[in-house]
C-alpha cells in the first residue's frame, strides 16, 4: 500500500540552479528512504522467499552456502601449498577461506542480482513496490549465506589456534564497506542488465578477471610493479586484506587502501541509488 | 460528493514501437547507423498510447474504462500505480490504493499458498500482522482451505484468481485499480468479486474498473470513459457511453436501407411510454421506435428485431413484423416509414443488445442489419445465471401461495 503525497508533475531535468538540482535530490533521498521503509515487510518476505526456495528445492540447503568456499579453499590450498607455495602470515587455508568467504559474498550478491530485475517480469511489468527490492534482497540473501559459511570460518580459527583481538571489534565497520560497496554494485548490474541483456555474459568475465586481480587467494604483498599497483588499487583486496588484518593478524586495516574503499562505497551506493530510482519507471517500458 | 481520490489530468504517454537495442551489441551498430542516418530520419518510432486524458474519481464513485483491445485502458492503471510514468500531464491516487492489475502477479509457483499469501500482502503493502489476523478470512473467501500448504503451482487458474483476488479484497484501500479481474473464474466467483466491489463503494472506496466485461461495468458504475485509440471518445453514464460503444460496433451491412431506432420504456408515474430505457426491471414493457430510410424500391419487406445477451454472446429472441400483423411493406425510394413494436424483459439481470434488420422477402436478402441498435440493461438479484427470466420464488406447499412476490405485476 502506498501513500502520494501529492501530485507528481513529470517533466524532464530542465534545471539551471544548482539549488535546484539539490533540492531534487533531497527529494529523492526522502522518497528513496520513505519507500524502503514502508516496503520493508516486502525485502523480509523476498529475501525469506528466496532462502525458503532453495531450502525446498535442494537437499543440501543452506549447505551450498559452505560448498563454494570450502571446495575452493581446498583447490587453492593444494595449489598454493604444494604446487607454488605462497608465504602467508597465517596458515594458508585459513588465509585462503577467509579471503573466499569474502569474495563469495560479492561475487554471488551479484550474480543473484545482475538478473534480480529480468527474472521477474512479470512483477516488474504488473505490480508497483521500489524496484531497489531486487537487487537489495538478492544481496540480503548473500548476507546470510556469508553468515553462515562465517561460520566455517571460526571453527579453523580455533583448529589454527588463530585467536582474534580487540581488533576483531571493527569487523562491524569492514562489513558495512563490503555491504555497500556490493550493493552499490548490485544495483547498477541489475539495472544495466534491464536495459541491455548481454550485461549478465559480459559481468561474468568480469567478475572471473577481477577474482584474480583481488587479493583473494594470494598475499597482495607477493606482487610489485603494475600489476601490484593494479591489485593494491582495486577495493575488493582492500576489503579482503581489511578482514584478514581485523581477524587474523590482529592489526587495523591499512588506513590509506581501505579508507578509499570506504570513501569509494559510500560514495558510489547514494549515486548509483538515485541512478536506478530516477530510471525506475522506465523499467516496465524496456524490459 | 466524497473526497477527490484519483486525479488524471491532461495525460498523454508516448511509448517507443520499433526495434529497442537490448544488448551492447545491437547498441553500438546501432548507434553508428543512427549515426549517419541523422538528418534524414526524422525523431524516433513512436506511437501515443495516450493522448490528453482526463478524469477524476471521488470516494465512493466508481469509474469504468470501456474500449477495444490497445485501447489504452490498461496504461491508464499501470499509470495510477506507478508502474508508467505519463509523457505530459500529471496523475496521482490519493490515499492508500490497493491495485488489482494482475491478482496473482507475484505468486511464486513454489511457494505454498499460505507462503503466497503473506508474500502478495507484502507486495500489496500489507504488515505481517495485518495479514495473519485476516489469513483465514482471506482463504475461506477464496475457497482453498484444503489446499493452502500445496504449492501454487498445482492451482488450477481459477484457485490461483481466486486466491489472488481474496488477497487484494481484504486490503483496506481507499482507491481499487481493477483490470479485467472477471475475465478468470467461474460465473460464482465473478459474483462475488462483483458483491465485494459494490461493498467496497458503499464503504466510500474509489473504484476505477478496467473491463470489457460490460454488463459489470453497467451494474457498478457510475461513470464511464471510452477510450478510442488513446483518445477519450466519450465521458459520461453508463447508459450513454456503453451505448456509444456500442455503436462504434453496429453495422448497418447494406447501405440499401438506412435503419434507426429508439428504445422507451414506461415512465416511472404515467402509462405513456417516454423515458429512453436503459435500466429496466424483469417484465418491464419497452417500446421500440424503429425509422426506416428506403434507399431502394421495395414490394414486400419486413422488419426483424432480435435481441442478443452481451454477457453471454447469445442470442435470446428474434421475431418479425410479418408475424405479428404488420403486412409485408411495400416502399419507394426515399421513403421514410416508422414502426412501433411492445416486447417485454422477461430476462435475467445483464446487458441485452437489440438488432433490427429489415429484409426483402422476394429477393431473400437482408436490406440491412444493424446490430446493437439500442441497449438495455436488466437490474435484478435473484437469477445468478440463464437468460429466461422464471420469476423464481419461494412457496406455500399447499396453496403454491408464493410468500414473496417475485415476479412483478405485468401491464397487459
Amino acid at each position: 500500500m502506498r501513500v502520494a503525497y501529492s501530485l507528481h508533475l513529470v517533466c524532464r531535468d530542465r534545471l539551471s540552479l544548482n539549488g535546484a538540482l539539490m533540492q531534487r535530490l533531497r527529494n529523492d533521498f526522502q522518497e528513496m528512504i520513505r519507500e524502503q521503509f514502508e516496503f520493508r515487510e516486502l525485502l523480509i518476505q523476498m529475501t525469506a522467499r528466496d532462502l525458503l526456495l532453495r531450502y525446498k528445492q535442494t537437499a543440501m540447503g543452506l549447505g551450498w552456502a559452505l560448498l563454494s568456499p570450502t571446495l575452493n579453499t581446498i583447490i587453492f590450498s593444494v595449489i598454493f601449498m604444494r604446487v607454488a607455495p605462497v608465504d602467508t602470515r597465517v596458515p594458508y587455508p585459513l588465509f585462503a577461506y577467509c579471503g573466499l568467504l569474502a569474495w563469495n559474498f560479492t561475487a554471488s550478491a551479484l550474480r543473484f542480482a545482475v538478473t534480480s530485475l529480468t527474472a521477474n517480469t512479470n512483477m516488474v511489468t504488473k505490480v508497483y513496490f521500489p524496484r531497489e527490492i531486487f537487487p537489495f534482497s538478492a544481496v540480503a540473501v548473500s548476507l546470510v549465506d556469508f553468515a553462515v559459511a562465517a561460520t566455517v570460518l571460526a571453527a579453523m580459527m580455533m583448529y589454527y589456534h588463530v585467536a582474534p583481538t580487540a581488533t576483531v571489534l571493527l569487523l562491524p565497520a569492514v562489513v558495512a564497506v563490503h555491504a555497500t560497496l556490493t550493493l552499490a554494485l548490485a544495483l547498477m548490474l541489475s539495472m544495466a542488465n534491464l536495459f541491455y541483456r548481454d550485461v549478465k555474459y559480459i559481468f561474468e568475465l568480469v567478475l572471473n578477471v577481477w577474482m584474480f586481480a583481488s587479493a583473494i587467494v594470494y598475499p597482495v604483498d607477493a606482487i610489485g610493479g603494475v600489476a601490484g599497483m593494479v591489485i593494491r588499487a582495486n577495493p575488493m583486496t582492500a576489503v579482503v586484506e581489511a578482514y584478514r588484518h581485523v581477524l587474523l593478524y590482529g592489526t587495523p586495516p591499512d588506513p590509506l587502501s581501505f579508507g578509499s574503499a570506504a570513501i569509494l562505497s559510500v560514495v558510489l551506493l547514494p549515486t548509483t541509488w538515485v541512478v536506478f530510482h530516477r530510471s525506475e519507471f522506465r523499467f516496465a517500458e524496456n524490459i | 460528493m466524497g473526497a477527490r481520490r484519483v486525479v488524471f489530468d491532461r495525460v498523454w504517454k508516448e511509448f517507443a514501437r520499433g526495434e529497442r537495442h537490448d544488448s551492447l551489441r545491437d547498441l553500438i551498430p546501432a548507434a553508428v547507423k543512427r549515426l549517419r542516418r541523422r538528418g534524414q530520419h526524422g525523431g524516433r518510432d513512436t506511437f501515443w498510447a495516450l493522448q490528453d486524458v482526463s478524469f477524476e474519481v471521488h470516494a465512493g464513485e466508481a469509474f469504468g474504462i470501456i474500449g477495444r483491445n490497445g485501447a489504452g485502458k490498461s496504461t491508464v492503471l499501470k499509470l495510477l500505480t506507478r508502474i508508467l510514468k505519463p509523457s505530459r500531464g500529471a496523475c496521482a491516487v490519493i490515499g492508500r490504493s490497493g491495485a488489482l492489475i494482475e491478482i496473482a502477479a507475484g505468486f511464486h509457483p513454489d511457494l505454498t499458498g499460505r507462503e503466497n499469501v503473506f508474500l502478495q500482502g507484502a507486495i500489496m503493502g500489507m504488515r505481517r500482522a495485518e495479514i495473519s489476523a485476516r489469513f483465514d478470512e482471506i482463504v475461506s473467501f477464496a475457497g482453498v482451505e484444503p489446499f493452502i500448504d500445496t504449492p501454487v503451482k498445482r492451482y488450477s487458474s481459477g484457485m490461483n484468481a481466486r486466491l489472488g483476488f481474496s488477497i487484494a479484497a481484504h486490503l483496506n484501500p481507499d482507491v481499487l485499480l481493477v483490470d479485467e479481474i472477471l475475465a478468470v473464474g467461474d460465473l460464482a466467483f465473478q459474483e462475488k468479486c462483483q458483491a465485494r466491489m459494490t461493498h467496497f463503494r458503499s464503504q466510500g472506496v474509489a473504484i476505477v474498473f478496467v473491463s470489457h466485461h460490460l454488463p459489470a461495468v453497467a451494474q457498478l458504475c457510475n461513470q464511464v470513459l471510452l477510450l478510442e485509440q488513446g483518445r477519450a471518445a466519450k465521458i459520461g453514464t453508463p447508459a450513454e457511453v456503453i451505448a456509444a460503444y456500442c455503436s462504434g460496433h453496429a453495422t448497418n451491412e447494406q447501405e440499401d436501407v438506412a435503419i434507426s431506432a429508439t428504445l422507451r420504456t414506461r415512465v416511472p408515474a404515467g402509462n405513456a411510454f417516454a423515458a429512453d430505457a436503459f435500466e429496466v426491471e424483469p417484465g418491464d414493457p419497452l417500446m421500440l421506435e424503429v425509422d426506416v430510410h428506403f434507399r431502394v424500391d421495395v414490394e414486400r419487406a419486413t422488419v426483424g428485431i432480435v435481441v442478443w445477451d452481451l454477457t453471454r454472446e447469445l442470442y435470446v429472441y428474434g421475431a418479425s413484423s410479418d408475424f405479428v400483423g404488420i403486412p409485408p411493406i411495400r416502399a419507394r425510394a426515399g421513403d421514410i416509414r416508422t414502426f412501433n413494436f411492445r416486447f417485454e424483459a422477461h430476462l435475467t439481470r445483464g446487458l441485452y443488445a437489440i438488432e433490427v434488420n429489415v429484409v426483402d422477402l422476394d429477393r431473400q436478402r437482408f436490406l440491412a442489419v444493424a446490430r446493437g441498435i439500442c441497449h438495455f440493461h436488466v437490474r435484478e438479484q435473484v437469477s445468478y445465471d440463464g437468460v429466461a427470466n422464471l420469476y423464481l420464488s419461494g412457496c406455500d406447499a399447499a396453496a403454491g401461495r408464493a410468500l414473496h412476490a417475485a415476479r412483478p405485476a405485468l401491464a397487459r
